[in-house]
């Protein structure tokens, strides 16, 4: 990440009493969050787990995994999962198309503009999901303002992305536009002036100081920043639930429909605790990106 | 191979003037050291002419090419950033071989280069390390190396030696320099420390508030500064305020004649030029002495309170408060910041008359 390595970054090793004195303070100080973490996340999750696996029958508790097989066998269920992978996949590309370059100019820009558009690019940070759902309805939904302006001009209505996996996509990468580009802006103030001047000075034009000078020295951070992302579209709940398609629908709304229309308490958790356990492989792939990012800051 | 000429080059900032109208011309093969105080525009200058900034006024011209408007990455030159600005992801090698890689050259050239570039600087065994295991001596190295592979027009070098302790600064310096005479390079070079300009240039700009003080070569820059702020700014010198009158200058220890108007001046001289001898009559006495082993500094205050510092043979011994007399055999007279006369009051002769 850091361009300029002086020599006083080696690592000196400390005296080891000293170190388990540290040790014992810094356990302390995690502990009550840790316990927090516990009562209120690991808990409810080992529950839910226990939940799906253990069946109270007629003939007393019964392990199974027939929850799991049902889900994973069940042509409707997996193709809301397809759906919210797919959304999610696209929204992290939508993302990164849209906010790289947008952070890009927030870096290197010098012009009072820029400000401008920090500002802009900011702003759908303030503005509540499902407002912007509701926005977002009256915009491009049908007989939107945009089907309105295109009468006035006599051209015909858009394909409205209403009710298609366009719609919750389109609310997504708006909502996350701000956070993204936040993230990618922190990252690029790892790169110095001077490296990116250095290479121009070496002759490399635009494309090539992008490509071998910017992106490798903000590549982990980019992975924080994906992960991230995936993490939160991943697990989105209002906009799919507002703008979504009805079915296939995305994993959020179909976890709350199975749990308060089907009344199917077991299956919910069930779907709860695959969600869980994907979002948990981004989520270490999330921690090991930082912890990456670390080590490369020394 | 090359020449670099700024042509009235002008530059604000946010409406401030920095660089306000500055002509120069850097001879092919020439080193010449921009040396100035901080904020002085010397780093603006180096920018502007690897094309990093654009002057609002003026023309830069390489070998006679107007290249005032022409990116960076298209310049015939080649900058040290004063903070080396290494690529930390890539190996020492690929830092230097970037450039030749964008030129698409073919692999065995590069290597070839990169590895006499590494020989140039004297890491040659250093190619696959990572750029946060070198030290910082070596990383600066690596920099010039990087700079230097391009073969370009025109080095510029940033204040390049100015995190690395003295010995090394000096060691780098001669490398620098045989580097750059070795190859003929025209390079100009930015440093704040005058000790660097003097052991450096052949020619050295003083700057000040974005002007040109002076351009000289560094003995002529040391031994008859133009200004008073030349004077002030390269080695010690002692000020002296007295009044000129008739000629002749008030001054209760150096009187010196001179054919300059009646009216306030400064006598600039420097510790080497005043001669110190014991005499028990005299009103001037010692307050301290600083043994140098190649020299030892006087300090002496004056009946009126000032205070001169005077540089003595090794052998001198004087003792605090002995009573001592001096003379000065080269004065310089500044009135305000102009220089009004060359004076070796030995003679009494008049030497320069502004
Ligand atoms: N990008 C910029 N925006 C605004 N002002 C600037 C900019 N770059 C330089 N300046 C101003 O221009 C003046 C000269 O700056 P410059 O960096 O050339 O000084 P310098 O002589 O290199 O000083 P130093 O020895 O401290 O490096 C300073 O007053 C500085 O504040
Ligand atoms: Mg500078």
């Amino acid at each position: 990440m850091t361009t300029l390595a002086s020599p006083d970054r080696s690592i000196r090793k400390g005296g080891q009493a000293k170190r388990h004195g540290r040790g014992l303070t810094g356990l302390l100080l995690v502990s009550a969050p840790v316990m927090l973490l516990g009562w209120l996340i690991i808990y409810p999750i080992f529950n839910a787990i226990g939940r799906t696996l253990f069946v109270k029958g007629d003939a007393g508790v019964r392990f199974g995994f027939d929850s799991y097989h049902q889900f994973l066998t069940d042509g409707y269920s997996l193709s809301n999962l397809w759906l919210t992978l797919w959304v999610t996949a696209v929204c992290a590309a939508l993302l990164m198309a849209t906010c790289l370059p947008l952070a890009l100019y927030l870096r290197f820009a010098k012009s009072r503009v820029a400000a401008l558009v920090q500002g802009l690019a900011l702003f759908p940070m303030f503005v509540p999901s499902v407002i912007l759902a509701y926005a977002l309805i009256r915009t491009i939904g049908p007989n939107g303002a945009v089907d309105l302006v295109l009468n006035a001009v006599g051209l015909p209505k858009i394909n409205s992305p209403y009710l298609t996996p366009w719609g919750p996509i389109i609310g997504l990468v708006w909502d996350n536009i701000p956070l993204t580009t936040l993230m990618l802006v922190a990252g690029l103030g790892g790169v110095s002036d001077n490296a990116v001047e250095a290479a121009r000075d070496a002759g490399a034009r635009h494309f090539a100081l992008l490509r071998h000078i910017i992106l490798p020295q903000i590549g982990n951070a980019m992975l924080v920043v994906l992960s991230f992302t995936v993490l939160s579209i991943f697990s989105a709940f209002t906009l799919p639930y507002v703008l979504g398609p009805a079915s296939p629908e995305m994993m959020g709304p179909f976890m709350q429909r199975t749990f308060s229309q089907v009344l199917d308490t077991r299956m919910a958790v069930t779907q709860a605790v695959i969600t869980f356990i994907i979002c948990a492989g981004f989520g270490a792939f999330y921690v090991r990106s930082i912890a990456k990012n670390r080590e490369a800051r020394r | 191979m090359a020449q670099l000429s700024l042509k009235n080059i002008g530059k604000s900032f946010d409406g401030t003037d920095v660089i306000r109208d500055i002509s120069l011309d850097v001879e092919d093969g020439e080193l010449v050291c921009l040396l100035g105080p901080s904020g002085s525009g010397k780093s603006t200058i180096l920018r502007m002419a690897g094309g990093f900034e654009t002057p609002d006024r003026g023309a830069i011209l390489i070998d006679g090419q107007d290249v005032t408007r022409i990116p960076p990455e298209k310049r015939p030159t080649g900058m040290v950033f004063q903070s080396h600005a290494l690529w930390s992801h890539m190996s020492v090698a690929d830092n230097i071989a970037f450039g030749l890689k964008l030129r698409r050259m073919p692999r065995r050239e590069i290597q070839e280069k990169v590895a006499g570039a590494l020989e140039l600087v004297g890491l040659a065994d250093y190619g696959s390390r990572r750029v946060w295991q070198l030290s910082g001596g070596q990383q600066q190295r690596v920099a010039i190396a990087r700079a230097l592979v391009l073969e370009p027009k025109i080095l510029l070098l940033d204040e390049p030696f100015a995190s690395l302790d003295q010995h090394l600064r000096e060691h780098l310096r001669e490398e620098l320099r045989d580097i750059q005479r070795r190859l003929g390079i025209t390079t100009l070079f930015v440093t704040h420390g005058q000790d660097e300009a003097l052991a450096l240039a052949d020619r050295i700009v003083v700057l000040q508030g974005g002007e040109i003080e002076q351009v000289a070569s560094p003995d002529q820059m040391y031994r008859a500064p133009e200004t008073r702020f030349v004077a002030g700014f390269i080695g010690s010198m002692n000020f002296l305020a007295c009044d000129m009158r008739g000629g002749r200058s008030d001054h209760a220890v150096f009187q010196i004649e001179a054919s300059v108007s009646d009216g306030p001046v400064e006598l600039a001289i420097r510790p080497e030029a005043i001669v110190v001898t014991p005499s028990a009559t005299s009103t001037a006495r010692v307050h301290r002495t600083t043994d140098y082993g190649t020299h030892i500094l006087v300090d002496i205050d004056l009946a009126d309170g000032t205070r001169v510092k005077a540089m003595c043979p090794p052998a001198t011994r004087l003792a605090t408060g002995q009573p001592v007399s001096l003379s000065a055999d080269r004065v310089t007279v500044f009135r305000g910041t102009e220089k009004l006369a060359d004076v070796a009051p030995v003679e009494m002769r008049e030497v320069a008359h502004v």
